[in-house]
């Protein structure tokens, strides 16, 4: 680690993700194109390569919008970044559902955000659109991962398979790519 | 009221299944808390899994929830904790292999092979936001303007994403 990133202090690492978790609406991969956004783009704290592996481990690991936060911390500060960018991005969200939760069981009654969804989660969809666009233009190049981008698609949207399996198909798949190509050389 | 030794125990265990995959969540969670324990009715589980994607934060928010139902705010508090606690350790216990195993040439390999898949995953997320979300001529507007502001502007999205939810509450 070198040491322009040893210098981000905890204070600032806590602040970043507490606003992200803070606007996080719409989950998972919304805040994923949140951190990419803020923390690849606006603060180059990690480069798009380390950013997409801490993705696809977080996304074989469950809740990988949590799990991109604590990599990316962990990538600035160690263990004690790790835990601060967890802690920070859960603490907001964590309020304000206690908060909501106590006056659900207190008034038996939901709050009607609905209204505000609608105008947050189209343009929601828009981030993640450019975030795939821009990792898309970095990270796909040549027939071969244009196809495997397809295909991860594909099975997400029209077959509905589970992300984290579609990630170890193609982790095995890379594997033996890497392995024949070593064969060759 | 429920000790909160046992509610850790028990949103410790979701958190370890959850690691194998956040989408056996929901079923496991309504089988515990409502079918198992009777900490809440089905109605109100699904109020709370509604709640949850309302705020922001992951959609494991119903842990807090349905933690505040059986126990309180400590009730919330220790859900959250525990339901977190074995996915933020195993990416910490990542984290710091990470760099290791990165100078290995066949696991990096493997690793930058496998990054057009991430992407199909990230694109196939707006499509799935999209099919769920997207019903009017309204929000494919504001989808556009929304496009449009990250591509070629640098707002923070903070501040994109708070005003759009102004818009919502004003065009609705």
């Amino acid at each position: 680690m070198d040491k322009k990133i040893q210098s981000v202090r905890l204070t600032e690492i806590f602040l970043t993700f507490a606003k992200i978790g803070l606007t996080g609406f719409g989950g998972g991969m919304a805040i994923v194109a949140l951190v990419e956004r803020i923390c690849v783009k606006e603060k180059r704290w990690i480069t798009s390569e380390e950013f997409l592996h801490g993705l696809a481990f977080g996304q074989i690991l469950g809740p990988f919008s949590l799990n991109v936060c604590t990599f990316t911390g962990h990538h600035l500060r160690g263990i004690r970044g790790g835990i601060t960018a967890a802690v920070g991005f859960i603490l907001p969200s964590f309020l304000l559902v206690s908060l909501l939760s106590w006056i659900y069981f207190t008034y038996n009654e939901l709050p009607q955000l609905q209204a505000a969804l609608k105008g947050t989660n189209p343009v929601i969809i828009g981030l993640i659109l450019v975030v795939a666009m821009d990792m898309g233009r970095k990270q796909i190049k040549g027939a071969g991962s244009v196809l495997m981008a397809l295909a991860a698609f594909a099975a997400t949207v029209f077959l509905q398979l589970n992300a984290a399996w579609v990630l170890l198909a193609a982790a095995l798949w890379s594997l033996c790519e890497s392995i024949f190509r070593r064969r060759l050389s | 009221m429920t000790s909160l030794l046992t509610l850790a125990w028990i949103y410790f265990r979701i958190g370890l299944i959850f690691v194998g995959g956040g989408y056996v969540l929901i079923p496991l969670l309504n089988h515990i808390m409502v079918d198992q324990y009777h900490w809440l009715t089905l109605r109100e589980f699904l109020d709370g899994l509604a709640l949850s994607q309302l705020t922001p934060g992951p959609l494991a928010m119903l842990a807090t929830f349905t933690g505040f139902r059986a126990g309180g705010f400590p009730g919330a508090l220790i859900a959250t904790v525990f339901i977190f606690l074995p996915c933020v350790t195993l990416m910490l216990v990542v984290g710091r292999n990470y760099d290791r195993l990165k100078n290995i040439d066949i696991i990096s390999s493997t690793l930058d092979g496998l990054l057009p898949a991430v992407v199909g995953l990230v694109a196939a997320a707006a499509w799935n936001l999209g099919a769920s979300s997207l019903s009017g001529t309204k929000e494919f507007i504001v989808l556009l303007i929304g496009f449009a502001i990250f591509k070629w502007t640098s707002v923070s999205p903070m501040v994109v994403i708070i005003g759009a939810g102004l818009v919502g509450l004003l065009i609705n």
